[in-house]
């Protein structure tokens, strides 16, 4: 049996590993929320009941995908990320904590919340409640919502308020992704994917600023959109800024990790609707492009890592641009957005790009379908993605709360079972 | 007239500035208020909704040209009463569902609308199921449309049916519901009248829901 390391760098190589490498955490876009990790650890019987489960990402809830749980699914990737949350609060100082849904968590010492007269829950930049709040949850929701504060008359913008986020990581950071890079390297044999904060060019997850206390520039959605085509050159400017941090930071990453990690998620800026592209092509060519070429030329000239794409939506007309830009893997495969069918991509985009995800559809057959379902849709996945390589499984973005734990089992079990190479999928659902 | 036809262009470029000021200087003139609407703003959003469709134009591009339309639409709104009251294409309570803060989609669809000539009654986010009965009544409404994003939420489009199928007012509205996780299929099995599967689409369905 191959290691989970040599699986996923024969698959990131486009050939045939001996099975199909399995994602679960790896990012912070092929994870978990926290309820359903909950859920999952109980089912499995890995915890006693009313054991907290860690909310390693305060945003999206995500819950920490612990070694054991890895091992009962049989994942290939384990995950290097830095010390801090989009919240500018650290992952430290671990606190009790319930969410709408019943699940026992342990938070982060910064993650102070207010509850509003109507149960919204608000939650504060670096812990400060005497700051505007930066998040709501909805009472009964899942996860936080970034709450824009953009100061009003922001008519003459200034590029350096939108980088005010971006910062060249101090000694300490380097030495967390070091030291976490070392133990994983070093007591695993999973395949390590890199978490490099702050790459990501014009994320709208990432635009609000939630971390800072009071933040300056562009900072409403609808306005950093409209802005992508009412102030080009502004936008780039801001993107050139935070293209030259990024390369210091990536060069003092490489320094302290090597060639240990296999992957480097670079982006998470969606291009996608569900429909078609977000922005125009040319947009991309013109505002984009430049600058990932910039950070992809310099991974790929300096280290053995591959980088990765996340973007949601419908980004068939803008493939042939990613992979311009030279990213060698895609995510989540948004298969249920238009112009995404599988097989049509394996065909077209598949022996120049990795597909990190479209494992199952996450806005139907997961979280509403029957277990059968799921095994029929995982398999006819894996006859669409699983040949030649190029293909690390994973569902289509964090498998959200409210998911039946069985069809998260099903999923994991049916790509082990039906992802052995050769793939045999005659006798498969 | 070549003003109504640079008033469109103005919308459609997404120049809210000229499209404000062409406004005032074409009313200053008397153009009728409620010429604006047929002349220049509709014809101006069919187009952008074609062009949505045909892939020309995408999310910036839509969001300008509302922006632009808005600023047109801001000054006339106020003058369309007496002699110069435009009869709404409908009435149409529009939000975001219980649980759910996302609203682009939903504003796209509700200025699109709006620039239809539709009278819009924007609830906005987390909206309960209440709230929308109330709106209803409140407003003589003919169309309710509901957006979610996330599979958690879209759940409650399903409570709103049943509110206003529970107040009695199930056959003097239509449903319509959109969102990305949002199908034909899951609008039909949760008794709405149709899925409008963008912005364009919204319109067009909104239009044939209120000849109905």
């Amino acid at each position: 049996m191959m290691s989970s390391r040599e699986r996923v760098r024969l698959a990131l190589e486009h050939q045939e590993p001996d099975c199909l490498p399995l994602d679960l955490g790896a990012t912070t876009v092929t994870g978990m929320h926290v309820d359903t990790v909950y859920r999952l650890r109980q089912t499995l019987d890995l915890d006693a009941p009313g054991t907290p489960v860690k909310v390693i990402e305060p945003f999206q809830m995500l819950g920490e995908i612990k070694p054991d749980l890895q091992n009962a699914l049989a994942i290939d990737t384990a995950r290097v990320c830095g010390s801090g949350t989009h919240f500018g609060f650290p992952l430290e100082g671990w606190k009790e904590w319930t969410t709408f849904g019943g699940t026992p968590a342990l938070v982060p010492a910064g993650f102070n919340t207010q509850p509003e007269p109507n149960g919204d829950l608000l939650l504060y930049p670096q812990g400060d409640r005497s700051a505007p709040a930066s998040g709501r949850m909805p009472r009964g929701g899942f996860y936080f919502d970034a709450i824009v504060r953009q100061a009003p008359g922001n008519e003459e913008p200034r590029v350096e308020d939108n980088l005010e986020e971006f910062t060249v990581f101090s000694d300490q950071e380097v030495e967390y992704y070091r030291r976490s890079t070392e133990e994983l390297y070093t007591q695993t044999d999973k395949a390590l994917v890199l978490n490099v904060g702050g790459v990501s060019l014009g994320d709208i997850a990432r635009v609000p600023g939630m971390g800072l206390k009071r933040p300056r520039g562009i900072r409403g959605i609808e306005d950093w959109y409209m802005s992508l085509s009412t102030r080009r050159d502004h936008i780039y400017k801001i993107f050139e800024g935070q293209t030259e941090i990024n390369l210091v930071n990536l060069e003092k990453l490489h320094a302290a990790v090597g060639e240990r990690v296999a992957v480097a998620y670079l982006t998470g800026a969606d291009f996608g609707t569900q429909n078609g592209p977000l922005i125009s092509p040319q947009t991309y060519r013109n505002l984009f492009l430049p600058f990932h070429k910039r950070v992809n030329d310099w991974v790929h000239q300096n280290t053995t890592w591959k980088t990765l794409m996340h973007s949601c939506g419908s980004i068939w007309a803008l493939l042939d641009d990613f992979i311009s830009a030279g990213f060698d893997i895609i995510n989540p495969v948004q298969c249920s957005a238009a112009h995404m069918n599988p097989f049509d991509l394996k065909r077209k985009f598949g022996s120049r790009i990795t597909f990190w995800g479209g494992g199952v559809d996450t806005q139907s057959t997961l979280p509403f379908g029957s277990p059968q379902e799921v095994r029929s849709e995982v398999c006819e996945r894996i006859r669409a993605f699983g040949p030649g390589g190029g293909f690390v499984f994973n569902a289509v973005h964090n498998i959200q709360a409210l998911v039946p734990a069985e069809n998260v089992l099903t999923m994991y079990r049916t790509a082990r079972e039906y992802g052995r190479y050769p793939l045999r999928l005659e006798s498969a659902a | 007239m070549a003003q109504f036809e640079e008033l469109k262009q103005a919308i459609i470029d997404g120049k809210a500035p000229v499209a404000k000021e062409l406004t005032d200087k074409m009313l200053k003139e008397g153009v009728r208020p409620g010429e604006f609407f047929p002349k220049a703003i509709i014809p101006a959003m069919d187009e952008v909704g074609r062009r949505m469709r045909e892939c020309e134009f995408f999310i910036p591009e839509v969001l300008i040209a509302a922006r632009a339309a808005r600023a047109s639409s801001d000054i006339l709104r106020p003058l369309l009463v007496g002699a110069d009251a435009m009869v709404a294409a409908g009435i149409v309570v529009c939000g975001t569902v219980k649980g759910d803060l996302h609203d682009i989609g939903k504003n796209i669809v509700a200025m699109m609308l709006e620039s239809a000539g539709f009278k819009i009654v924007d609830l906005g986010v987390d909206v309960t199921a209440e709230k929308i009965v109330d709106a209803v009544r409140q407003n003589n409404a003919n169309l309710v449309a509901m957006s979610a994003l996330l599979t958690t939420t879209m759940v409650n489009m399903k409570g709103v049916v049943e509110a206003l199928t529970a107040a009695g007012l199930r056959d003097k509205v239509k449903i319509m519901v959109g969102g990305a996780p949002v199908t034909d299929a899951w609008a039909h099995s949760i008794g709405a009248d149709g899925y409008g599967k963008d912005a364009p689409a919204a319109v067009e369905l909104a239009r044939q829901l209120v000849a109905v």
